[in-house]
């Protein structure tokens, strides 16, 4: 189970609140959606907007402030006006800790190397 | 050269003329092929035909039109448009609205688009009637060469032949098809368009202006109660948007609830304007003018005996007086982008309102 990274003390981060944290080298934002914690990449997929600034939460539902694109961060479905699904880490949470499963850094496409495949370009939705 | 999407749909190819350049821009909906001048702006010449193309600020801020040119030349109006931030210039990626065609080309845009859009156009304007609202906010008007139709809330893209890239300025008025528009436009400090507009009383001068543009828009259909978050010269498409709302009946049985912040007394504009559309319907819209730096004294509510005045920023006021009255709202916002920010929290966190019925032009 090395691959599980204790991310940050669950109290670290209140309800209804993202953090951005550097775990490894990789950046990640926790965010408590009040019915347990979600850990994803920093960026918004649709154009990059750091999420840890421009995210809101409330009642599960995660809006970016930019396109105003959102997910259900209860279900990690896609929601409203969203156009791509966000990707998420496996989470536990342990004695009052936060551990994340980050065997592999969860990319978008828009980010991969070869992206100069259309499929990439274009999104796979 | 990979595949392009399977969903592509063929159309057939319009006239091309000597002087022509072809522009394919392939979408996630489909391929279309748009001809225009060479030098033409790749975002404009898309629009004018009636493609959907995705964009919020069009004047190369804000990112929001970025694609990828896979064939053929295209340059830069704006080298430093901020908006480049959002893409990779060394994989020929670049903003529609900045990118002028110089050579048969194609385009690719990560969006579902159209060609059902409305079509904005090129009209040559000449400035009259600039005036002094305050100390640093002032008024205009621009008589075009042709009417134009457009919906309150949209704004047009002025160019000015000496001033490198276009400005985006919504109209503070509606009157149906009409061949004068009127702006506010509050002076920035280095502002290049603001220091020509302020320090050369340009009355006369000719502008070339393109639109109209942006979606922030209000359809009296919609049948929603309005509620309008302002700071300083954002107040623009909300006059519009009051203009018509009056005009129409609209707040004979619909709510408008206003909020207009500005920093002191002494920095309000247009207060006759809005006291008299509250008077028209004095039990259906509400305006409060939020005073950031100061508190509103007696002489003020004298002087606009129909509209509120609060002390606070204009979120603040507006999250105050707003409580429990957000069924049936559409909200719009503009201002400064840290207003607009603390505007959309209160919609999003509070109001809870769906991303669909929020309305802003982010030109941040």
């Amino acid at each position: 189970m090395s691959n599980w990274k204790p991310v940050c003390a669950a109290s670290d981060v209140a309800e209804n609140t993202l953090k951005r944290v550097t775990v490894d080298g990789l950046d990640l934002v926790v965010a408590n959606h009040g019915k347990g914690v979600r850990v994803f990449p920093p960026f918004c997929p649709h154009m990059h907007e750091p999420l840890d600034q421009s995210g809101m939460l409330s009642d599960g539902l995660l809006t970016c402030g930019k396109h105003l694109w959102q997910w259900n961060l209860i279900t990690g479905e896609k929601a409203g006006l969203s156009e791509k699904d966000i990707l998420l880490y496996d989470v536990e949470e342990e004695d009052g800790k936060i551990f994340a499963n980050l065997e592999k850094e969860l990319v978008y496409e828009w980010e991969e190397e070869d992206e100069m495949d259309d499929d990439d370009f274009f999104g796979s939705d | 050269m990979p595949s392009i999407p399977s969903i592509a749909i063929s159309r057939s190819q319009p006239t091309v003329e000597d002087d022509d350049v072809l522009i394919t821009i392939q979408t996630k909906s489909g391929i279309f092929p748009v001809t225009c001048k060479e030098g033409d702006n790749v975002l404009y010449a898309g629009l004018r035909v009636g493609l959907t193309l995705p964009y919020e600020c069009a004047t190369g801020t804000c990112g929001t039109c970025r694609c990828r040119v896979t064939e053929g030349e295209t340059d830069l109006q704006w080298e430093n448009a901020p908006g480049l931030a959002y893409v990779k210039q060394d994989k020929n990626e670049t903003l529609m609205c900045q990118a002028r065609v110089r050579s048969n080309s194609t385009i690719r845009v990560p969006a579902e688009v159209t060609d059902t859009g409305s079509r904005p156009g090129y009209f040559s304007g000449t400035l009259s009637n600039l005036v002094s609202l305050t100390h640093d906010v002032a008024r205009f008007t621009i008589d075009l060469d042709r009417p134009v139709s457009f919906d309150a809330g949209q704004f047009v893209v002025l160019n000015e032949p000496s001033l490198e890239g276009g400005r985006a300025y919504s109209m503070t008025n509606h009157t149906g098809e009409t061949s004068k528009i009127d702006f506010v436009v509050k002076r920035k400090p280095k502002g290049k368009f603001s220091d020509w507009l302020f320090d050369t009383s340009p009355n006369g001068v000719s502008l070339s202006v393109f639109g109209p543009l942006g979606r922030a828009t209000f359809d009296p259909s919609e049948g929603k109660n309005i509620l309008c978050m302002a700071g300083g010269s954002g107040i623009a498409g909300m006059m519009a948007i009051m203009e018509h709302g009056t005009a129409c009946g609209y707040f004979a049985d619909h709510r408008a609830d206003v909020f207009f912040g500005v920093r002191t007394s002494t920095d309000i504009f247009f207060g006759d304007t809005l006291n008299r559309y509250v008077d028209c319907f004095p039990e259906t819209v509400s305006v409060t003018i939020a005073l950031s730096d100061e508190e509103p004294d007696d002489a003020l509510r004298a002087r606009y005996p129909s509209l509120k005045f609060a002390n606070g920023f204009v979120h603040s006021v507006t999250s105050e007086h707003m409580k429990d009255r957000y069924e049936n709202v559409v909200g719009y916002i503009a201002g400064p982008p840290p207003m607009v920010d603390g505007a959309l929290r209160i919609l999003v966190l509070e109001a809870r309102l769906p991303a669909s019925d929020i309305r802003y032009d982010k030109f941040g």
